[in-house]
């Protein structure tokens, strides 16, 4: 495997850690813990961000694994 | 009109009468009241029975009579909601049984207690030790209350220095097959995500006997079926899981990459996601 497709499926984990904490900071009563599920969001989105510009540069540097 | 049918009548309007009258007088539990509350019921009780059967024979009188017991049942617990000293003549005080672990005989003597009973009493409070207890009193109403020593008590959480997620109280959201809206819409949930949960458990309505759902949105479900066996939600043990796998996969690139930024972003992201999951940890795993 290479790194791209490895950081890639790094990355589409963090996705479905997002969207689960989406779902659980909608659903919670508890105002305590609703503001945790949001701050997580937050961590979660930013690395999210910082992980996809790293998958765009190792793209273009592994292009034959393009789409992997 | 005949005896019997003036009896039915009276019997029955007579029962209407009572329930709305102890209603009225408030409701606590029969096993909790004090002496004088429950010869007051009785009173109340006698009243009625006798009407009923015409051994009062006057309906007028009793009524004045029952009335007046009624009456002044009620202007003394209102009057001992507003005093503490009518209150204390009333219903009684609390007596002082254990103090700084030792028994106070003379309390004890006063309220009638033996030895036996003492402890009686303090094993139903889960006290068999006797060493064990600091300090215990007798309410009003003869219930033995218990406060065990400090390193007798059960551990909390907060003992331990535990942080652990709020929870409010869980909502019965199903009952015998039929689905309780009010419940669901305290939770600000609907009719339509519970279906959806029915689906994801791959159960239908009319097989569940009991289903109660949590301040965090996860439903359980008691079955009529008890040979099928429900998956226990697991998606924040999950969640928790994937969030650490993550973390690791970012610490490795970190040591794998050559890239100086690229190392920097990993390594940052990684402690990130570790600080997240220490905060998250009280919410996701207990």
């Amino acid at each position: 495997m290479t790194v791209a497709s490895q950081v890639k499926q790094t990355l589409e984990g963090l996705k479905s850690v997002r969207g689960t904490l989406r779902i659980y900071s909608a659903q919670e009563q508890k105002e305590e813990a609703k503001t945790a599920f949001n701050e997580a969001l937050e961590v979660t989105g930013s690395v999210i961000c910082d992980l996809e510009k790293r998958v765009q540069v190792l793209e273009l540097q592994e292009p034959q694994y393009k789409g992997n | 009109m005949q005896m019997w049918i003036q009896i039915l009548l009276k019997t029955a309007s007579l029962f209407f009468l009572t329930l709305v009258l102890v209603r009225l007088m408030g409701k606590r539990s029969m096993a909790r009241i004090t002496p004088f509350s429950f010869v007051s019921y009785i009173v109340i009780a006698a009243f009625a029975a006798l009407m009923s059967v015409n051994i009062i024979t006057n309906l007028a009188f009793g009524f004045i009579s029952m009335g007046v017991w009624i009456f002044l049942v009620i202007a003394l617990e209102y009057l001992s909601i507003k005093s503490k000293w009518i209150h204390d003549l009333v219903n009684g005080r609390e007596t002082v049984l254990i103090k700084k672990g030792k028994i106070m005989e003379e309390n004890l003597m006063q309220s009638r207690l033996t030895g036996e009973e003492l402890l009686r009493e303090l094993r139903s409070k889960n006290a068999f030790n006797l060493a064990d207890v600091e300090f215990a009193v007798m309410e009003a109403t003869g219930e033995v209350n218990v406060f065990l020593k400090a390193d007798k008590k059960p551990v909390t959480p907060h003992d331990l220095g535990q942080k652990v997620a709020p929870a409010a109280e869980p909502q019965t959201v199903i009952i015998d097959g039929n689905v309780i809206n009010e419940a669901l819409a305290s939770l600000s949930l609907n009719r339509e995500w519970l279906e959806l949960q029915l689906k994801n458990q791959g159960v239908s309505l009319d097989n569940v006997f009991l289903g109660q759902a949590n301040s965090s949105g996860e439903l359980y479900l008691d079955l009529f079926d008890d040979f099928i066996e429900l998956p226990k939600p697991k998606v924040k043990e999950m969640l928790y899981a994937n969030l650490e796998k993550a973390q690791a996969g970012l610490a490795m690139y970190s040591l794998e990459t050559e890239d100086r930024n690229a190392k920097a972003m990993y390594s940052r992201n990684a402690k990130r996601l570790r600080e997240l999951m220490k905060k998250l940890e009280p919410y996701l795993l207990r």
